[in-house]
């Protein structure tokens, strides 16, 4: 319902011109209270020590977030979009730290290798990536507009930096519930799709060693965006992720494979922590609400329907019918 | 809405016999994990009908002869009947909402624990949560969901779920039934053998139906090798146009 409720505040009638749309996924942003860390916590990969589940994976089950930023800036996370016009906007809450602090007081680069910290684009596709950044703020084409502006999923691994997520776990089955988007990765061997299919979040296949998670990933349909610094991968990507569990917080090491666009493989880093119910709700890391519980029984959190309003709602404002229009008018992405 | 869900309680006794020969969970609830689909003309429409350009024939899936609308709403429905091909959520990939997903044609996923079911439909995508860990409906500024809010228990091998807080923009089925935000859905889901179950589902919503009225399909689990849900977030295909992938040349879906 997340995103349904909220249409209350800022739906709009009409599809609003492209620039408009940009400038209110810039403005959505300050209404979140953020908390964001510099510093990138790795966990050892190694035995896991606590609870296991009746099939014997480690028990991981809950809401967790990424520590450093969220989804404007894949390089320099608490850097920004670069040539952003609201300069200082994000400032007041904490999402980043421009223009307060320099880049070597700002956490590192999502990508850990090569050590530069750049994705190592062939320069065709360094191109490809400059040319959406430098049309962000003012896109005079649909392909400048952020997929997630229209509800599409974030992919991989955008979003695991997009909001709080759940992980629930099942027999040979683990579960991603994303603000928008869902992974079901099964760890019972079987093969992945056939390489025809490809898919917004891609086709996954895992297993456990010791405290980690690792997914093979493939089948990706390469529409998403890393970030809104426009940084991407082919169909023909082959993401390795190792998710190392400890228990209140795991790091995401991911290599991604793709010697169409890149020239050579590299890995992204991406700590997280879990959100127990003493942390607050505060509309990114925590969108969960209280469950209604009978008297004496401990607070406890749930995750109500996620379903963002256009992804009840076609390209083009076509509406189902008189009522539905109004209520249905297209939202950004918050 | 209390005392109809006691007297609906008391009209559908709990199945009380303990089936043998299906899964079961740890603590012997029957394991609903699996994935299943209808095969059944119930999403063409749920009221019996003859052969149509755009459906084929079916006997019905309702108690009794037909939906017992209110007038008004009788009228909403025949108009909407007659703007289907135009009208219908489906056609924009809206999510359908409860208990049209549930009989839409295309696969869903049951995943469950102790405390609750996941359910994840093909179409769209869509993530549905049956609470069964006593929690009740969120309480408050009536909120509205598009697969409403469920909270479940088990009746012997039934599981019993109550849904509320819905919206007012899903359909029941292509031929225009449909209903209000007032729709309260009673869920009774009962094995009939490790890969079958019986769905029924009892609809009131007194802006739009004279009286209670249920339903019922049977699922079936889906057992070709491997099966899996194949992501289908097709709200998506209106703009995925836009997004080709940026680099001419390079080998699209190269293995």
């Amino acid at each position: 319902m997340t995103n349904f409720d909220r249409r209350r505040i800022i739906a709009r009638r009409a599809w609003p011109t492209l620039s408009v749309v940009a400038a209110l996924l810039a403005v959505s942003q300050a209404g979140a209270q953020m908390r964001w860390s510099p510093t990138v916590v790795v966990d050892p990969e190694g035995p896991w020590t606590a609870r296991r589940l009746a099939d014997h994976q480690p028990d991981v089950q809950g809401v967790w977030s990424n520590d450093i930023a969220n989804h404007d800036n894949f390089t320099d996370p608490q850097g920004g979009i670069p040539g952003d016009p609201s300069k200082g906007l994000h400032v007041a809450n904490g999402a980043v730290d421009r223009p307060v602090k320099p880049r070597s007081e700002r956490a590192p680069s999502r990508v850990s290798d090569p050590a530069d910290g750049e994705v190592p684009f062939q320069p065709w596709a360094r191109a490809q990536q400059q040319e959406f950044l430098a049309n962000f703020f003012n896109p005079t084409k649909q392909e400048y507009i952020e997929p997630g502006a229209h509800c599409a999923p974030a992919g991989v691994p955008k979003s695991l930096y997009w909001h709080g997520y759940e992980i629930r776990q099942f027999r040979g089955v683990v579960l991603f519930l994303f603000n928008g988007g869902t992974r079901i990765i099964y760890l019972d061997g079987r093969p992945h799709l056939p390489s025809t299919i490809k898919l917004w979040n891609a086709d996954s296949r895992g297993h456990w060693e010791g405290n980690t998670l690792v997914v093979d990933v493939s089948n990706n349909n390469a529409k998403a965006r890393f970030g809104r610094t426009g940084e991407f991968a082919s169909e023909n990507v082959h993401i390795v992720e190792r998710y190392a569990f400890a228990a209140g917080h795991y790091t995401y090491k991911a290599v991604f494979t793709d010697p169409f666009v890149y020239t050579r493989p590299f890995t992204v880093t991406i700590p997280a922590h879990r959100i127990t119910e003493s942390a607050p709700q505060d509309g990114w890391h925590n969108e969960q609400e209280w469950a209604n519980r009978l008297p004496g029984q401990p607070p406890l959190y749930e995750n109500y329907e996620r379903v963002c309003v256009e992804n009840n709602h076609g390209h083009g404002a076509i509406v189902a019918s008189p009522k539905a229009a109004a209520n249905a008018a297209p939202a950004p992405a918050p | 809405m209390a005392l109809f869900a006691a007297g609906v309680a008391a009209a559908e006794a709990p199945h009380t016999n303990r089936l043998t020969g299906i899964g079961r969970t740890a603590d012997g609830r029957p394991d609903l994990t699996g994935i299943w689909q209808a095969i059944s003309t119930a999403d063409f429409d749920l009221e019996a009908h003859s052969t149509r350009k755009d459906a084929p024939p079916g006997a019905g899936v309702i108690d009794g002869d037909s939906i017992p609308y209110l007038p008004g709403a009788l009228k909403q429905r025949q108009a909407n009947f007659a703007a289907r091909d135009k009208l219908d959520p489906r056609l924009q990939c809206f999510t359908l909402g409860v208990p049209r997903d549930n009989y839409y044609p295309e696969p869903f996923q049951i995943l469950q624990r102790p405390r609750d079911l996941t359910l994840i439909y093909e179409f769209g995508n869509s993530v549905r949560t049956i609470h069964t860990n006593g929690t009740l409906h969120p309480a408050g500024d009536n909120p509205e969901f598009w697969l409403g809010d469920s909270r479940g228990h088990w009746e012997g091998d039934a599981l019993v779920v109550d849904v509320t807080d819905f919206t007012d923009k899903t359909w029941l089925d292509r031929a225009g039934n449909f209903h209000s935000d007032a729709l309260h859905v009673i869920e009774r889901w009962t094995p009939l053998d490790q890969d079958h179950l019986e769905y029924r589902a009892t609809l009131e919503d007194p802006k739009v139906f004279a009286r209670p009225w249920t339903l019922s399909v049977i699922l079936y689990r889906l057992k070709d090798k491997n099966i899996q849900l194949i992501e289908n977030y097709c709200y998506t295909l209106d703009y995925d146009k836009y997004y080709p992938f940026p680099g001419e040349g390079v080998p699209r879906g190269a293995p």
